[in-house]
């Protein structure tokens, strides 16, 4: 069953790029694009499959492998994955449709794209260390060849700093992992076998601690993240939705998986210096932002501000902040997937990214209206606004690491004030005004052009509006996440002097049913 | 013919001058130029045909009508025409009561001095009696004395108006009829007939009067002497080719930021200034006449268009930027039919003074959009 | 029928959505070949459908309990996020206000935006204005008040950004946008904390918490300052008073509902909350100083403006800086007629300005004069709008202000207050008329006839709306008794109307005075024309700190985080040399190089693993 999610993709990878008729770039996008609808089709049917009230791994497959190592092919999902798994289906196709028909070379580029969501789909599904390792990595090849060959002028420096950066995340991982088997002195790497194993606090540090950097490489945490904006730049757009959308998450997975679901003590402790990263982070990268005139950077710093809320949920370590972390990760999946959709559309239309060149892009006759809308639909659900799903996931993630991290949460609230001003600034740069002479002629935008992120968007408002959808299938896998790390006591970190909180007893209210509702809302889940 | 004896202009815009001395026309002769020309007045004569039209109906037949729902109807009120009204599949008739607006509110001509007369304030008393006489409207009149008398003046702006266009219109349609039939061939051409035209009509009368009861008060009456050239025409040209009203779309009204003149003779954002690539825009109401005409385009013209990047997608756009080339060769047209001499005088004297009126005209032509239909 | 159209009531929001996402054709340019009014009649439609099912709702809850609804809408783990409606006389009242002055700007829109090609998107923003705040008057919830209000300062942003071609519109979407916001963070804030503090986000739960609360002062008035934030900046009160101002730049339907209704839903959050706030004596003490301060500020400023729709924006923030001292004095129901009869007030005064700048095709009032005889529905308007809004004739606002003085009889210097700017806004609305509808026409007000019915139709119908109000009053039992009246303050109040009509007509309305008239000094005259240079110290101080800031930081990034971090020179050598094959197009290489280094890491991995394993086999003995 998951197997197919990474095979079906390697098997029409190897097809298009071995059959010689696929050089016709139309026909090998097609392909692909039948390949990557059929992955997300399986994926929807795997959601049927799904029970959201076991909290456990579901739909397991086991194969031996490499024994003597460890090495099991073991797969499974939870709901801590499930949503992951999803999304990289789903961008997978957006990326592929959205992607150049002209493309240069285009049985390799619609294969690396096929082994990317492969690869990113066994990291999320792999319940074996080793085996999440050689998916963690292997995911480096397709990105890095994908940046390197289809990149923009500076493809050569992003690309390789891009794999040093990554190749260092994994190596850090993996020295993790093996200190972990070799300390417990377990002869496997099976995840379920290890997370029974208990280890001294110290020495869970250390390893909690290289594990950090290595996923906090890949999130990417302040400031190891430099490689993220050169990296986007110069990536062409669906490499950037990817990368964005699905690339940093593995990183925050992974943190989530190995780091707390493997060291819980250990990330007790760590846990308020991860969430002051995780200010730095929000309050650093938004920062950065404001000052960049590129449209890709000002998109790639606010992914480095919006990862911290992530981490921020993370480090709190709830039930309620672990499911907050997951639906901002999906959130920002779309969200920032969206932007550089979006960025990518007025890039190939009008030759330039820099907001001081572009002007009036809103002009309805000659300038790119229905992509400016959506640009607009798109900052503002980054700035979280209600109605759309980045404003629900914010408020998730506020309200469960308030009573945990409160002074770490209000700073990260001006990140979100900070957010308005950069995405402000380039919509009121690049779309307000008149459109000025030199942007006069600009090629006509399809609606090919647009259909990506027309779904997007709608995508964006039906979880806002309907955010159940987004956090139904984690809630066990969250609660027993959340319930590894005994809560730290508010008074610790309490920064106000809370005193004695009068419990509420809610006044006895007639309240008023409202059927239509409920049966919406019944219906709505009664998928499972 | 740029004579001997004559020194070259040192105005600003010289090379223009000297084209018009030489027979040229504000907008270069091209074929495509006077394939655009030609085929936007086509579309231009239609829809000019209905708001002259519909200009007049409500001059006479909407006459102090409280509430005129229905008065783009031309008087024909079926639920057909009412259910295409509301689904806004109609000609955008607030296009030309803007125009009418522009005139009244920037004056100009003799029209504008007799709406000041005592003698219109004695007819439009007579009319305004017959209309509302006996009805609580009077006491109205009585409260706000000048409420109806500047209603009228509108009204009567609404016919003026209506009958320049009535010209005009038929004018372009004849032009597009020549041109099909072969014998327009260069922008030369063009002028010539739009002049010709102009000076033909020069002389028309403007009236109006209106029937209230059964019976014709004249508000205008052809004894005032209101002639077509000197009373609309020019005041038109006035109004809607140099000054008009600043877009609410690309201007601020705020006061402190003194982006408008407080001399309305100094607007410059009539149709000989505006740019053309905001059309389409929120705030810029010329949007509403491209979209008029992008309905009566012929079809060679509509093929020109297709052939370029965008499309049907700018088609509004690409409408004003011929559009705008065709008000220019009207206004050569007016400059001409203008000219205190003939074209080809020889009396320095004569040719002086032509030369005067013309770097007259080209002072307001300073920063129009002339330079950018050169280049196109 | 009443259960059903209670349960229901959460359509009256959603008429507005609907008609919004009806304009869709046209705002998002679907449509080529017809115009966009089509979406106008939808949402006039919708926005008629809202008020008469709203009309029917009064009818039901008339003389009931108030009654709650409960939407449920996101129930997570221990985090419950559903929506409780308030259905009560109040709620669905300020619901029929909304909704009716909706509907009259909307029609107003009509005439005033014909020829406006994108009245499609006009009407798509308008219709979901209405719908955040009909919803935010029914809203018995915290979560759901404050997310309204973020979607608020969304509408607020894209109507004023509505002509965005214009430059200084860019500036002012961006200023209202962000000084909203920065109340929105901070009120944003005051929430996550009452939800921890409290466990609950309904209004009514946390009246009773707080009833209880035993908070620390220093967190009760953090608490409180926050929860105020937001409603400062929706009510444009100092220091987030600026938006109001730029957002003039807007269109004038769109103004007409900013100044009555807009301004009067960040009022209506702050009333909830009231209860909270009076846990804080600093809280409510910084209230009163804030509404105080905008009160006086923002009447002196309005008289100083020489643009028309902003000479009578500042007033709102005047009037809103009353309400603000009602709240802080906790006179709750005070502040929700204040809000009424201002809002009603306001509305007129804004329809009447905007048939006057069509007309005239200026805002600037130094260019007017002469209009009064020629427009009938324009100036009666503005005449009934302005006693409606001062406290002279027995209109709406003579008898709020009464209520008002009234309750606050006890302190003098409230009083003061009242009466100063009561005076203040008569001066400067008797100016505005005498400058604008008296006189001698100039050049641009010569030629001036009356508006078409499209927008004399709502003026009128306002104007009789404005005349009906103390009559609806006494219908609703809010006019104080006769004995009850306090006649000293009805003396006072009336008195500084008229010293301030009188003052403004003896020199406005006087031929004789040489206009522009120069009251004051120029210097003085400088400071309250450009509001106290508040936008410049802003400039000098949030702007300057976040673009330096933000340079700063871009600049580390760049030379030093990523300098010390990458390693630049490893980088660049591997750029430099063996990668240019990429550029050449020779990929294949560089898959081969990557297979290879993973296949060495791996071989390298069995080796590494199976070294320490076996050692640690032979340790342990397995």
């Amino acid at each position: 069953m998951l197997s197919t999610l990474i095979w079906a993709p390697v098997l029409g990878a190897t097809v298009i790029a071995f059959l010689p008729q696929f050089s016709n770039s139309e026909r090998a996008r097609q392909a692909a694009l039948a390949i990557a609808i059929f992955t997300l089709g399986w994926t929807v049917f795997l959601i049927t499959q799904f029970d959201i009230s076991n909290a456990g791994l579901q739909l397991q497959e086991t194969l031996p492998w490499v024994e003597p190592l460890g090495l099991t092919y073991r797969l499974g999902v939870d709901g801590l994955s499930l949503p992951l798994v999803v999304m990289n289906s789903f961008l997978v196709v957006i990326a592929i449709y959205s992607s150049d028909p002209k493309i240069n070379r285009p049985r390799l580029y619609y294969a690396l794209f096929l082994l990317l969501g492969s690869a990113v789909a066994g990291a999320f599904l792999a319940q074996n260390l080793l085996l999440f390792f050689l998916f963690y990595e292997l995911e480096l090849i397709p990105l890095y060849l994908l940046i390197a060959i289809w990149g923009g002028a500076r493809r050569g420096y992003a690309a390789t700093k891009f794999l040093i950066y990554t190749a260092t995340s994994g190596i850090l991982i993996l020295a993790a992992f093996f200190g972990l088997t070799l300390l417990t002195g377990v002869s496997t790497f099976d995840y379920a076998a290890l997370q029974s194993q208990a280890l001294p606090l110290g020495t869970q540090i250390i390893l909690l601690v290289t594990l950090l950097v290595g996923f906090g490489i890949k999130i990417p945490l302040v400031p190891l993240h430099t490689w993220l904006p050169d990296a986007h730049v110069e990536a062409s757009t669906p490499t950037s939705v990817l990368l964005a959308g699905m690339l940093l998450k593995l990183g925050t997975y992974g943190l989530l998986r190995f780091g707390l679901g493997l060291f819980p003590e250990a990330w007790r402790v760590l846990a308020p210096w991860l969430a002051a990263i995780a200010v730095v982070n929000v309050l650093y990268g938004s920062f950065v932002a404001i000052a960049q005139t590129d449209m890709k950077k000002i998109v790639a710093y606010s992914s480095v501000g919006h990862m911290g809320f992530v981490i921020l949920a993370s480090a709190a370590a709830t039930p309620l902040s672990i499911l907050a972390a997951v639906g901002q990760m999906v959130s920002h999946g779309l969200i920032s997937a969206l932007l550089f959709l979006l960025v990518g559309v007025v890039y190939s239309k009008t030759g330039t990214r820099d907001v001081t060149v572009l002007r009036g892009l809103l002009n309805p006759e000659r300038g790119l209206p229905l992509i400016g809308s959506l640009m607009i639909a798109g900052v503002m659900a980054s700035g979280g606004i209600p109605g759309m799903v980045g404003f629900v996931a914010e408020f998730v993630v506020y309200r469960s690491s308030f009573s945990v991290f409160p002074v770490q949460t209000l700073l990260c609230v001006l990140g979100t004030g900070l957010t308005a001003v950069y995405f402000l600034n380039l919509v009121n740069r690049a779309f307000f005004g008149r459109l000025p002479e030199n942007l006069a002629n600009l090629p006509r935008v399809y609606w090919r052009d647009r259909l990506p992120s027309v779904v997007m968007t709608v995508l964006i408002i039906f979880l806002g509006l309907q955010p159940s959808w987004l956090y139904r299938w984690s809630e066990g896998t969250s609660a027993a996440l959340g319930r590894l790390t005994p809560s730290p006591a508010i008074s610790h970190m309490a920064p106000l002097p809370l005193i004695e909180t009068v419990a509420v007893n809610p006044p006895e209210i007639e309240l008023v049913s409202t059927p239509a509702f409920e049966n919406f809302q019944h219906s709505a889940l009664s998928l499972e | 013919m740029v004579s001997l004896t004559q020194q070259p202009s040192t105005h600003p815009l010289a090379d223009m001058i000297h084209c018009l001395e030489s027979g040229g026309a504000l907008l270069p002769d091209s074929p495509d130029n006077v394939l655009e020309v030609v085929g936007v007045l086509k579309s231009y004569g239609v829809v000019l045909d209905a708001y002259s039209r519909n200009l007049i109906y409500i001059a006479e037949q909407q006459f102090l009508v409280l509430f005129p729902a229905f008065k783009y109807f031309d008087g024909e009120v079926s639920l057909k025409k009412l259910l295409r009204h509301w689904w806004h599949d109609r000609i955008n008739y607030e296009y030309a009561e803007y125009c009418m607006k522009g005139m009244l509110w920037h004056g100009g001509g003799g029209l504008d001095d007799y709406l000041d007369s005592a003698e219109f304030s004695r007819r439009t008393e007579a009319a305004i009696q017959a209309k509302v006489g006996g009805t609580p409207m009077q006491l109205l009149h009585k409260l706000f004395s000048n409420f109806l008398p500047e209603q009228v003046r509108q009204l009567a702006y609404y016919s003026g108006l209506g009958q320049f266009w009535r010209v005009m219109s038929d004018m372009f349609i004849d032009l597009s009829d020549l041109y099909d039939q072969g014998e327009v061939q260069t922008i030369a051409d063009v002028v010539a007939h739009i002049r010709d035209a102009l000076v033909e009509a020069a002389a028309l009368p403007i009236t109006y009067a209106v029937t209230i009861k059964g019976q014709t008060y004249e508000i205008i009456p052809k004894s005032v002497g209101l002639t077509f050239l000197a009373d609309t025409a020019l005041p038109y040209v006035e109004a809607v080719f140099f000054r008009s009203f600043p877009f609410f779309g690309t201007v601020s009204y705020n006061a402190q930021a003194h982006q408008i003149s407080e001399k309305p003779g100094d607007f410059s954002y009539g149709a000989l200034f505006a740019d053309p690539l905001p059309i389409g825009s929120a705030g810029i109401p010329p949007t509403l006449l491209m979209q008029d005409m992008r309905h009566y385009l012929p079809g060679y013209l509509h093929d020109f268009y297709m052939q370029g990047l965008r499309g049907e997608d700018d088609l509004r756009v690409k409408i004003c930027i011929s559009f705008q080339k065709s008000m220019f060769c009207v206004t050569t047209a007016t400059v001409l039919g203008l000219m205190p001499h003939p074209l080809d005088t020889t009396d320095p004297v004569q040719r002086q003074e032509n030369r005067t009126h013309l770097e007259n005209w080209m002072d307001r032509l300073l920063t129009s959009r002339l330079a950018d239909v050169q280049s196109e | 029928m009443s259960q059903f159209l209670i349960q229901t009531s959460w359509w009256v929001p959603g008429y507005g959505l609907i008609g919004a996402l009806l304009t869709l054709p046209w705002s998002a340019g679907l449509v080529h070949r017809t115009g966009p009014r089509p979406a106008a009649y939808f949402n006039l439609l919708m926005t008629a459908l809202a008020l008469i099912h709203s009309g029917a709702l009064l009818q039901a809850v008339w003389n009931q309990p108030p009654q709650r609804l409960l939407i449920p809408w996101l129930k997570i783990l221990d985090l419950d996020l559903s929506f409780t409606l308030e259905i009560s006389v109040i709620s669905v009242g300020a619901a029929i206000v909304i909704t009716a002055l909706s509907f009259l700007a909307q029609f107003f829109a009509l005439g005033y935006l014909e020829k406006d090609w994108a009245l499609g998107r006009f009407y798509a923003l308008m219709g979901f204005f209405e719908a955040a705040m009909s919803g935010i008057v029914l809203s018995d919830s915290l979560f759901l008040s404050y997310a309204l209000l973020e979607m608020l300062t969304l509408s607020t942003y894209l109507l004023v950004g509505f002509w965005y071609a214009q430059p200084l519109v860019v500036t002012a979407a961006r200023d209202a946008f962000l000084t909203k916001r920065v109340g929105d963070l901070l009120l944003l804030m005051g929430v996550l904390v009452v939800f921890t503090l409290a466990g609950s986000l309904n209004f009514s739960d946390l009246e009773t918490w707080a009833q209880t609360a035993n908070l620390a002062p220093l967190t009760a008035t953090l608490l409180g300052l926050a929860l105020i934030a937001g409603p400062t900046g929706k009510c444009a009160q100092f220091p987030l008073n600026l938006w109001l101002d730029e957002a003039m730049e807007g269109p004038n339907p769109a103004s007409i509902l900013r100044n009555s209704v807009v301004v009067a839903c960040g009022a209506f959050v702050l009333i909830k909350l009231q209860p909270i706030l009076a846990i804080s004596p600093i809280a409510l003490t910084a209230l009163m100083i804030l509404g105080t301060m905008t009160a006086i500020g923002a009447s002196l400023v309005a008289i100083a403006q020489i643009d028309i729709k902003r000479a009578l924006s500042h007033t709102t923030s005047a009037y809103l800086g009353l309400v603000f001292l009602a709240v802080g004095m906790q006179q709750t129901d005070l502040a929700l007629l204040f809000l009424f009869t201002h809002a009603i007030g306001k509305a007129l005064l804004f329809m009447s300005i905007g048939s006057v700048i069509l007309t005239t095709n200026t805002q600037d009032l130094t260019e007017m004069g002469g209009l009064a005889g020629r427009m009938p529905a324009t100036t009666s308007s503005f005449v009934v709008g302005t006693f409606a809004s001062i406290g002279l004739l027995p209109l709406g606002s003579l008898w709020s202000m009464l209520e008002w003085g009234d309750s606050f009889w006890s302190s003098p210097w409230l009083v003061g207050v009242l009466l100063l700017v009561n005076g203040l806004t008569a001066f400067n609305l008797t100016r505005v008329f005498g400058l604008a509808f008296w006189g001698e026409p100039q050049i641009k007000t010569r030629r001036t006839p009356e508006v078409p019915w499209t927008m004399a139709v709502p003026m009128v119908s306002l104007v009789i709306i404005a005349l009906l109000v103390p009559v609806m009053l006494l219908q609703w039992h809010l006019l104080p008794a006769l004995e009850n009246i306090n006649l000293l303050l009805v003396l006072l109040l009336i008195s500084s109307g008229i010293v301030g009509c009188g003052l403004g007509g003896f020199i406005y309305l006087n031929s004789g005075w040489a206009k522009p008239v120069n009251l004051v000094g120029k210097p003085i005259r400088d400071t309250l024309a450009y509001d106290f240079w508040i936008e410049k110290a802003y400039r000098l101080s949030v702007v300057l700190g976040v673009v330096q800031g933000s340079r700063l930081t871009a600049w580390l990034d760049r030379y030093v985080v990523d300098g010390m971090v990458n390693l630049v020179g490893v980088v660049s050598l591997f750029t430099g040399e063996s990668l240019k094959y990429t550029i050449s197009g020779q990929s294949r290489n560089y898959l081969l190089t990557v297979f290879v280094g993973v296949i060495l890491t791996f071989i390298a991995l069995v080796w590494s693993f199976h070294f320490p394993y076996s050692i640690a086999q032979s340790l342990f003995g397995h």
